[in-house]
């Protein structure tokens, strides 16, 4: 699967945004990265596949998907593999789109099959592709292009799909949608989920591993059940976290903490 | 009688006179909506986007007028001149609250002058007011602009104690904020509560949240109340099904079945 290893990366010239950033995807499992507001999380998911723009980014390490370095590949590689095996559903989806290509375009392009794309899009409670292929991404609300970007992603059948927030802005009916999807996704194959939010709440239900990123750097992967069974230590200097070895793991136990004081 | 707030079926229905949308029928986004609020309660206001939770809020907060019914609010004889309104909003947005160019110090300084009408004492009122909301003094003269979403809110909400209102309605204050924070606010909202009597509505899609703060809840749903009591026999014993479809939304219980069948539903 994949395997990331960020030694630095930085706006060229200036200080560094993330450092040290290690891991591994698992096979079948749905890996989280929580991290509050400004915390590096949409940099971490788009240096993955060199989505970030390497005029004002540069980044150094490696990050291994099917034994090649996927950082030094040429855009010529990237593309299949952007296209085919790991998938992105970005928080703002509505942007994420050509604004003067309709929907059909990405139907076309993404995926040949009309009935699958039909049977994911009833799933989501969209229209059908005959009435959403008119469309142009600025006509359908942010939580529609969102459903829709990932039926375009599930339609690729790729392995790695990476999601940005995908509970912001949508009710937790349809939340609890994606949830069942990404669940029944991972079940098959070899396939894995990468996605980072700061929606606790959703992140217990959903995840298998958990990470947690702050100041630039990012914690180990914990199983779900070891993190939410940490023990409620009150915080202070005193408490040697260091021998566990995440950094920022009192930030985490912080906010599990208040995360447990506000939903049990 | 201690109720400060009475409303009796309460209607509104948004006419489409609009230049492009003519043909269309009116709407009706609440319908037959009664409850009373007693002085110094929290209540909740829980219900999906789309239900008519911030409209019920606005025709609270007399930003809009409500079509049909009745509403009776009792407030105490000192507001009868008062240049100030006894209800204040704590909007999702608090940039559009603050004025993002002024200095948040002048801005409280000048609240407290208007309610009490005297400079004597506002240094120190001011104090108490920015420690209660835990405003730290190194913000006091930053401008609105130069604050984070977090520390915005808590500016705004000390503008508004600088009133001291009567009620005060919470519009989604909770979203996009994480569990720290919520956690802040939570309690932020009961001392409010507590400290200066100010009566709370906290409107929210987080029915989780509301348990901790609410002492009643409303359930709302298409515009009508389908359950409402204490928060307690609420989560106890929900009795409508859509109260049940919400608090299994909000912890991910929902099956694909369930979900499916409220959503043919609406």
């Amino acid at each position: 699967m994949l395997k990331v290893d960020i030694k630095e990366l930085s706006i060229t010239g200036k200080r560094a945004l993330l450092s040290g950033i290690n891991f591994e995807m698992k096979q079948n499992r749905i890996h989280t990265v929580l991290g509050l507001n400004g915390s590096g999380k949409t940099t971490l998911i788009k240096s993955l596949t060199g989505l970030l723009n390497a005029h004002f980014y540069s980044v150094t390490g490696s990050v291994f998907f099917e034994g090649r370095d996927i950082l030094s590949l040429d855009i010529n590689e990237m593309y299949p593999l952007r296209r085919d095996k790991i998938k992105y559903v970005f928080q703002d989806a509505v942007n994420s789109f050509n604004q003067l290509k309709t929907f059909e375009y990405y139907f076309n392009s993404l995926a040949k099959d009309k009935e699958e794309i039909n049977s994911l899009l009833s799933y989501f409670i969209l229209p059908q592709y005959s009435e959403l292929s008119r469309l142009y991404p600025y006509e359908v609300s942010g939580g529609m292009a969102q459903r829709i970007s990932l039926v375009l992603a599930l339609a690729a059948h790729p392995e790695i799909i990476i999601l940005d927030e995908p509970t912001s802005g949508i009710d937790s009916a349809i939340s609890n949608l994606f949830l069942l999807k990404l669940k029944e996704f991972v079940s098959q194959g070899k396939n894995s989920v990468l996605l980072v939010t700061h929606d606790i709440n959703f992140a217990e239900k959903i995840s298998d591993e958990i990470a947690f990123l702050s100041d630039g750097r990012l914690s180990k992967f914990y199983s779900k059940k070891e993190l939410f069974a940490y023990p409620d230590v009150p915080l202070s200097e005193g408490n040697n976290d260091k021998q566990d070895g995440p950094e920022g793991s009192d930030s985490l136990r912080k906010l599990i903490h208040s995360y447990k004081q506000i939903s049990l | 009688m201690n109720e400060l707030l009475i409303a009796e079926n309460i209607s509104y229905i948004a006419a489409n006179q609009g230049l492009f949308s003519r043909n269309e029928p009116d709407k009706e986004i609440l319908n037959n909506i009664s409850f009373q609020l007693e002085k110094g309660r929290i209540l909740g206001i829980a219900g999906e986007s789309g239900s008519g939770k911030t409209t019920l809020a606005k025709i609270l907060a007399g930003i809009i007028p409500y079509s049909s019914g009745k509403l009776t609010f009792n407030w105490p004889p000192e507001w009868q001149k008062s240049k100030i309104s006894p209800v204040q909003i704590l909007f999702q947005n608090n940039g559009e609250i603050l004025n993002p160019f002024r200095v948040i110090d002048e801005i409280i300084e000048e609240a407290i002058y208007i309610k009490t009408g005297e400079k004597k004492n506002i240094r120190e009122e001011k104090e108490k007011i920015f420690d209660s909301v835990n405003f730290p003094e190194h913000l006091w003269n930053r401008k609105g602009f130069e604050l984070s979403g977090g520390e915005q809110q808590r500016a705004a909400l000390a503008r508004i104690i600088a009133v001291k209102p009567e009620l005060l309605i919470l519009d989604e204050p909770f979203s996009a904020q994480d569990a720290d924070s919520q956690l802040n606010l939570l309690n932020l909202f009961k001392e409010i509560n507590s400290v200066y009597g100010i009566t709370l509505i906290c409107i929210s899609h987080n029915v989780n949240i509301l348990k901790k703060l609410c002492d009643e809840i409303i359930i709302i749903y298409k515009g009508e109340i389908v359950e409402k009591g204490t928060a307690e026999k609420i989560f106890s014993q929900p009795e409508h099904p859509y109260t049940k479809f919400l608090m299994k939304a909000e912890s991910y219980e929902l099956s694909y079945k369930d979900l499916k069948a409220e959503f043919e539903n609406l």
